[in-house]
């Protein structure tokens, strides 16, 4: 299994597979709608505004844990198409500060990895809605590599 | 002011606030309790919740919004009977160990400190059936206090 991803990853670098198989492999990241734009080799991920994602009806915004479920998966592709064997990262623990209200209309994430060990990986993801410069969500996530013992 | 005197419990206050959000009902999450030291909310299992398809364990991501959403509801217990909105500030979740892929979850939350104008929450999630053994996740997180008019609108 680990091994089709791995093929999955190669076909997207070679032009033959779409990154956003990638996103779409998993069911969550489906049920949030996430979608990725490749720019060269330059990532952004989107949540494109869906009804389905709303936490307040009244303003109405984006439930905060859609916001923060979709920054977790752009980090984890993200992380993915760094690695040289694939595995999907696990999860260690993941922070967030909310700044704005995520109002009904597209977000946009941006990840940066601030460290990337044999064993840990820290990554910083910023969420926007209006411009990069005015970030809706920042997190900081840690997330398991390997459980081999070397 | 006892308790009797209020039409409305604890229960409905959190049933009401998943009537209206739309994104935890998508969810499937469910009210299992509600009492002054906090509420239990369940996550089901479900095929489009899982975030390796090739483990079937559920998304962190959905356990954490699963979590959010229990500790605004935490707020409106402590709150009770008056109504405040409580946006979140600041969100920390531990992921321990996954859950069985297949088994839901169950959240705890609780309001331990309410001030002015910070509510602090803790959480605490196992697996279903397993509430006394070792938490699959814990949360600590701080909201803050919006009190509204009769209108919906925020006031302070």
């Amino acid at each position: 299994m680990t091994e089709s991803l791995k093929a999955l990853i190669e076909a997207c670098r070679q032009g033959q597979a779409d990154y956003q198989d990638l996103v779409d492999r998993v069911p969550y990241a489906r049920f949030l709608g996430i979608e990725l734009r490749v720019q060269g080799e330059e990532l952004t991920f989107i949540l494109p505004k869906n009804p389905e994602n709303i936490g307040n009806p009244t303003l109405p915004a984006l439930h905060g844990g859609a916001v923060a479920g979709f920054m977790e998966q752009a980090a984890i592709i993200f992380i993915l198409l760094e690695m040289g064997e694939p595995k999907v990262p696990k999860t260690i623990d993941f922070t967030i500060d909310y700044l704005r209200a995520g109002l009904f209309r597209d977000t946009y994430a941006e990840c940066r990895i601030t460290r990337l060990g044999r064993r840990i990986a820290n990554v910083h993801i910023s969420a926007w809605q209006k411009r990069r410069e005015e970030p809706i969500t920042i997190a900081r996530a840690h997330f398991l590599l390997s459980e081999e013992n070397n | 002011m006892t308790d009797s005197k209020i039409p409305y419990t604890r229960m409905d206050v959190c049933n009401r606030s998943l009537e209206t959000v739309k994104h935890s009902r998508n969810l499937g999450m469910e009210v299992l309790s509600a009492e002054e030291e906090g509420v239990r909310v369940r996550l089901p299992w479900r095929e489009d919740l899982v975030g390796n398809p090739d483990t079937g364990v559920l998304h962190g991501g959905a356990i954490f919004a699963m979590m959010d959403q229990a500790g605004g509801m935490a707020n409106s217990c402590r709150l009770y009977p008056n109504f405040e909105i409580t946006p979140t500030i600041d969100f920390r979740v531990d992921h321990l160990h996954a859950p069985t892929p297949g088994k839901a979850v169950v959240c705890h939350a609780s309001c331990y400190r309410l001030t002015d104008h910070v509510t602090f929450v803790r959480l605490t999630t196992w697996e279903e059936g397993k509430e006394d053994g070792e938490p699959v996740a814990t949360g600590l997180a701080t909201y803050t206090r919006m009190k509204i008019d009769k209108n919906g609108r925020v006031v302070s």
